[in-house]
């Protein structure tokens, strides 16, 4: 979906003003950032928090396809996928962060019998 | 090593093995066993001792070719015992030697003092048979007469002294037998400090010998120092000058351990007190023998002691033999008037040595020895039969119940008083009148050489004090003997004990022929003998009986010696022109005639005034005694011139100020710095406890409440609110990303 948006992105790039810049990527990624901060910031639920993690990792991952665009879109001769490269990997990093976050919770659960993070004060000093 | 060396060191060993084994098996041994074990050792002594006698008279020779024996040489056999000093003039040098010396003085002293051991033994048995602790009595005996036969047989004078102390030691225990008595335990420690006040000037004699000589063998010391009776210094083989004062000091640092031992003058009052032990005793120890050791000390050390020292030890001598005399007249314990007579004619052996007769001392050391021992026996078998009464006021007519007590007491009696008629008589009359002869020549002498008349009491008060011996021994005698019994009770139960009877008569025969029985030609003997030893040395020592004359006053000193020598005219000199200063032969001569003209009568005198007063009993001198002045004299001499008294409060009462004042020190000055430090370090403990407390364990607490503390500090913004920590992060990177921005920006 992003590829397809960028080759056309790309394609019609010199004709008009009015097309997608960085910027509208960059707030967009900061919109993704600040809501899903405020997701684990304001949620209880260990899910949530979750879920808020996955937002501030897609953010990232919108900045650096933007960037990875934008840096070298107009390179001839060849496609720099750094930026898309890195994204995959943070997906699959988020999967596997989402699988040990979900056991940690599992296992949270058993002990406290609810996922409430303000439960899980047993550390603190 | 030659037959009478060999046996009298037998001899000396005999008592100590008999002491060793009843130290060890006496108890088991029991009452009258360990009694004939001490005895039966003790004879075999004596028999040695006789064989010994023999084997010198008939001498012999040893394998170098020299010859010993009677009036030829002393055997003197040193050995090298302690590696000091560095002596002149002997084999050994570097040595301290011990060593026997056998001469014919050694050999008597020997017969004297085995001989009358076995018969004190032989009375013993039956006088201690109902002690309880007989065998140890036995048993510090047979200790007693290996120290005084050690001392007698020692050729060195080192040698003396240590066997000096040795019967120090055994006159103590035995003194202190009766433990139990208070009176004998005071009695044994006054005896012990007394004598150690002697020993002390001993010490500094054989210090100022030893330090000069470097080896203190008898030979050595006669031929080093054998003309010290010239009065001049003695040039050392080393070189050194040994200054006639210091040889003075020397003879009387010397002669004090005799005034310690032998009870003179200024230490005599050990003596009387010492009778408190058993009556044995009092006649082995304290009579015949070991109280004549500083007789014989004096003796050996004679050739060296200056004229002046002797002059010294003639006036202590005089004194004493005085001094007791008039004691003994007014005691009324029968052993304290025999202690006083013991202390008389011990002084009267140191005035003879003093004056120079050193034939007289010794003599009279061995004729004493005989009749005092019988004296002392005689009394101890007369407090046995009045069952241990000793005052004489309650004896009186004994001699019926206890015939062959009083016969043989009487001979002593007469012994001790110089019995004798022209040129026959009992042991003591020879004796005496050698001594009072010799006296009489040397005061006549020196007066006839311009010497003050002073000298002359050397001479009046041994004759006075003649008079005044027999008349007290008689006085004695009497009062126990004859007369009325004053003591009906005590008279009644007297009985006399057989087995005491033997030593008696034994002692009653040599107190009768003691003074004819060669002892003056043994002594002679012994004179040669040591003069031929140190002539075959090349020494000539200024002779024995001669060695006062050069105490003269003015320059005459030296020469009557030579003029004795040369002068060969006996006849003509027997009446001198007065004003003429004497010869030596023409003031022996003198003396002579003094002694017949002053002396002869007095045991008559003596005797018959002694029997005339107190036949009686007490009446006529209870009736003199009122008499105010003779009262007073008479309180004076029983209460013994109150030299007791008088020590006590000076000696006895400054040692205890002195203690006092020590135990005052001690108290509140050595206590009180030890409290005081105690005191401190509790103070100080105190201090280092506040210091550990507050100090340490402040510091140690305090930076675990910091630790705590800071952990507290630390520890608040730990909240475990999860949600709290990501705004934390959140605000922190958002500031520090808006620094970075503003910084950026402000570039």
């Amino acid at each position: 979906m992003k590829m397809i948006t960028l080759q056309h992105a790309r394609a019609r790039r010199p004709c008009y003003m009015k097309m997608i810049t960085l910027q509208h990527y960059l707030v967009l990624g900061a919109v993704l950032f600040v809501s899903g901060l405020l997701t684990i910031l304001l949620k209880r639920n260990a899910i949530g928090i979750l879920m808020g993690v996955e937002l501030i990792l897609n953010a990232a991952n919108v900045n650096l396809v933007a960037f990875n665009y934008y840096a070298h879109g107009t390179a001839e001769g060849g496609v720099a996928l750094s930026g898309q490269v890195f994204a995959i990997f943070v997906i699959v990093l988020a999967a596997a962060e989402a699988a040990v976050a979900l056991a940690i919770f599992l296992n949270f659960y058993n002990n406290f019998s609810t996922i409430d993070v303000e439960r899980a004060q047993n550390l603190k000093g | 090593m030659p037959l009478p060396a060999i046996l009298l060191i037998l001899a000396t060993l005999f008592p100590l093995i008999g002491f060793i084994v009843l130290m060890f098996v006496g108890k088991r041994m029991g009452n009258p066993l360990s009694g004939y074990f001490g005895t039966l050792l003790i004879g075999l002594s004596f028999a040695c001792s006789v064989w010994a006698t023999i084997s010198w008279l008939q001498g012999g020779s040893l394998p170098n070719g020299q010859v010993w024996g009677a009036g030829k040489q002393p055997i003197n056999l040193p050995y090298q015992w302690i590696p000091v000093g560095n002596g002149i003039g002997q084999e050994h040098k570097g040595f301290l030697d011990i060593g026997v010396w056998v001469d014919s003085l050694t050999v008597s002293m020997f017969s004297m003092v085995t001989l009358v051991s076995t018969l004190v033994h032989v009375f013993s048995i039956g006088y201690m048979a109902e002690d309880k602790r007989f065998p140890r009595f036995f048993t510090y005996l047979g200790l007693f007469c290996f120290s005084m036969l050690g001392l007698v047989i020692g050729g060195t004078a080192l040698q003396l002294f240590i066997f000096w102390e040795l019967v120090g030691l055994c006159s103590y225990l035995l003194i202190g037998f009766w433990y139990e008595k208070k009176a004998a335990s005071n009695a044994a420690i006054k005896a012990f400090v007394t004598n150690r006040v002697g020993d002390f000037g001993f010490l500094i004699g054989f210090g100022i010998l030893f330090f000069n000589l470097g080896n203190v063998t008898l030979p050595d010391m006669w031929k080093i120092l054998g003309t010290a009776g010239s009065g001049l210094p003695i040039t050392l083989p080393n070189g050194q000058i040994f200054s006639a004062g210091l040889l003075t000091i020397m003879g009387i640092g010397l002669f004090f351990g005799a005034v310690g031992k032998s009870a003179q003058f200024p230490l005599h009052v050990w003596l009387p007190d010492a009778m408190e032990g058993p009556t044995p005793v009092s006649a082995l120890i304290h009579a015949a023998t070991m109280v004549a050791a500083g007789v014989y000390l004096v003796g050996r050390i004679f050739p060296v002691l200056t004229p002046d020292a002797k002059l010294f030890i003639a006036i202590i001598g005089c004194t004493t033999l005085t001094m007791a005399a008039l004691i003994a007249i007014a005691q009324s314990d029968i052993k304290k008037v025999l202690a006083y007579s013991t202390v008389s004619q011990l002084g009267y052996m140191i005035m003879a040595l003093g004056v120079g007769s050193w034939m007289g001392g010794l003599f009279h050391l061995i004729t004493h020895a005989f009749f005092k021992a019988l004296l002392f026996l005689g009394s101890g078998s007369v407090i046995h039969a009045a069952h241990h009464e000793q005052e004489m006021p309650q004896y009186g007519g004994l001699i019926r119940k206890i015939p062959v007590t009083g016969i043989t007491f009487f001979i002593a009696v007469l012994a001790i008083a110089g019995t004798g008629f022209g040129e026959i008589g009992f042991s003591g009359f020879y004796s005496k009148d050698t001594i009072i002869a010799q006296a009489g020549a040397f005061a006549s002498l020196a007066t006839s050489h311009g010497g003050s008349k002073l000298y002359w009491l050397l001479f009046i008060l041994p004759t006075a004090v003649a008079y005044i011996t027999a008349f007290y021994m008689t006085r004695c005698w009497t009062l126990t003997f004859l007369g009325k019994p004053r003591n009906q009770q005590l008279y009644d139960h007297a009985h006399e004990s057989p087995i005491l009877w033997g030593p008696l008569v034994m002692l009653a025969i040599l107190s009768i022929f003691g003074g004819v029985i060669g002892v003056q030609l043994m002594l002679r003997n012994s004179i040669n003998e040591t003069k031929n030893y140190l002539a075959q040395r090349g020494t000539t020592i200024s002779g024995y009986e001669t060695a006062w004359q050069s105490k003269l006053p003015g320059e005459f000193g030296s020469r009557v010696g030579g003029e004795a020598t040369t002068e060969a005219a006996p006849e003509a000199a027997a009446e001198p022109e007065p004003g003429r200063p004497l010869t030596l032969h023409e003031a022996e001569h003198h003396g002579h005639r003094l002694v017949v003209q002053w002396v002869s009568w007095a045991f008559i005198v003596g005797i018959g005034l002694g029997i005339v007063m107190y036949l009686p009993g007490y009446s006529i001198a209870r009736r003199l005694v009122a008499i105010p002045p003779l009262g007073w004299i008479h309180q004076w001499l029983y209460h013994r011139m109150y030299f007791d008294e008088l020590y006590f409060s000076v000696f006895v009462g400054i040692t205890l100020s002195l203690s006092a004042l020590a135990a005052w020190f001690d108290r509140w000055i050595v206590d009180g710095l030890v409290n005081g430090a105690a005191w401190a370090v509790r103070q100080s403990a105190f201090a280092a406890g506040a210091h550990d407390k507050y100090v340490i364990d402040g510091a140690v607490n305090g930076m675990g409440d910091l630790a705590q503390d800071i952990g507290a500090a630390v520890r608040s913004p730990q909240t475990g609110r999860i949600r709290m920590y990501v705004t934390v992060l959140f605000v922190a990177v958002a500031l520090g990303m808006a620094g970075a921005l503003i910084a950026v920006m402000s570039r």
